[in-house]
């Protein structure tokens, strides 16, 4: 499964919202999840692949697709580390 | 009073009162385990800080809300050392909300880190502590006790701890531990900026009858103490480090100075 489809499924969760509400282009409040629930996806999603987001990138997040980006970006740089 | 050849778990130690404990306990010749989530830089800063002071650091990352990374935590200590002489449950979180905003979510995620993971910790620590004469120290906040704004459910989740301390404390006398808490007001921390910064609390930082406002260390020290032979005879206590502001609220800080 890819990073993108991951991710979903732990917002979906958390969220309880259907995974397909969540799309590249929707955000949090598209799918109503309050400030508890970004903080539990972040968790989840680091505790998922083992990586660190810092608070500062996590607030420029704009929409989902922001937020599996900067995933995806961390996860090349562990690869390369 | 040394703390030499003993082992420490300093839980969410990367920053604020978790750091300065750590490094507290290393100062007195205690080996640290460091436990982290979220900021690893901070917490490998730590580290080498600690083995600075010539004593031996171990960094484990672990989301104490979550009780299967208590137990992997605490099996890799297990393995590791065989026993753990010091525990510190100071790793908190909380949601900012009033009594009547708080929904099932903000009360689970709370009590779950701030309740039920010293609980859970303090269940493993004691039987790493067998024969050792071990000390658990929770740190607690003057939430517990004061109405603070926004704080509800991290006020009732110190609380619980407090009463979750009186409990150990006299249900692990036969196993010699020692169990206590150590409850701050406003420390000088990153968690505090927020609070500030949000204007949920005011910036009052002269504000306390001792003058200055409390710094980490300030209860690192007592948390020390507490670790020490000398504190033997304190059981199931909270020790309130506020510098006097707990006990004259209808004094301002100025008229003391």
């Amino acid at each position: 499964m890819s990073v993108e489809e991951q991710i979903k499924e732990i917002i979906a969760r958390i969220v309880h919202v259907d995974k397909n509400l969540i799309t590249r282009e929707g955000t949090f409040k598209d799918i109503k999840a309050d400030s508890l629930d970004m903080v539990q996806a972040l968790v989840a999603v680091e505790d998922k692949f083992d990586i660190e987001i810092l608070d500062e990138e996590a607030q420029k997040f704009q929409t989902f697709g922001d937020f599996v980006d900067y995933v995806e970006k961390r996860l090349t740089e562990k690869e390369k580390a | 009073m040394s703390l030499k050849g003993k082992l420490a778990l300093v839980t969410g130690s990367g920053r604020g009162i978790g750091r300065a404990t750590a490094l507290k306990l290393a100062s007195q010749g205690a080996d640290i385990v460091v436990n982290f989530f979220r900021r690893r830089e901070a917490a490998e800063q730590t580290v080498k800080d600690i083995e600075s002071l010539g004593v031996k650091a171990e960094l484990i990352r672990a989301n104490v809300g979550d009780p299967a990374k208590i137990n992997e935590m605490f099996d890799v200590i297990e393995n590791r050392f065989g026993h753990l002489d010091i525990l510190v449950n100071n790793a908190a979180s909380g949601v900012g909300r009033s009594v009547m905003d708080i929904d099932v979510k903000a009360w689970d995620w709370t009590m779950g880190i701030n309740a039920r993971a010293p609980l859970l910790c303090a269940q493993r620590a004691a039987k790493l502590m067998k024969g050792r004469h071990g000390k658990i120290v929770n740190i607690s906040s003057l939430g517990s006790l004061f109405v603070l704004p926004t704080y509800a459910v991290v006020g009732v989740s110190k609380a619980a701890l407090e009463a979750l301390t009186r409990y150990l404390a006299i249900e692990l006398t036969p196993q010699d531990i020692c169990v206590n808490a150590v409850a701050a007001s406003a420390v000088e921390t990153e968690a505090l900026k927020f609070y500030i910064k949000e204007g949920l609390i005011k910036d009052n930082r002269q504000a306390t009858p001792a003058g200055r406002m409390i710094a980490p260390d300030d209860v690192a020290r007592v948390v020390a103490f507490l670790c020490s032979e000398e504190a033997f005879m304190i059981r199931g206590q909270t020790i309130i480090v506020d510098g006097g502001t707990s006990i004259a609220p209808f004094i301002a800080a100025e008229e003391v100075q």
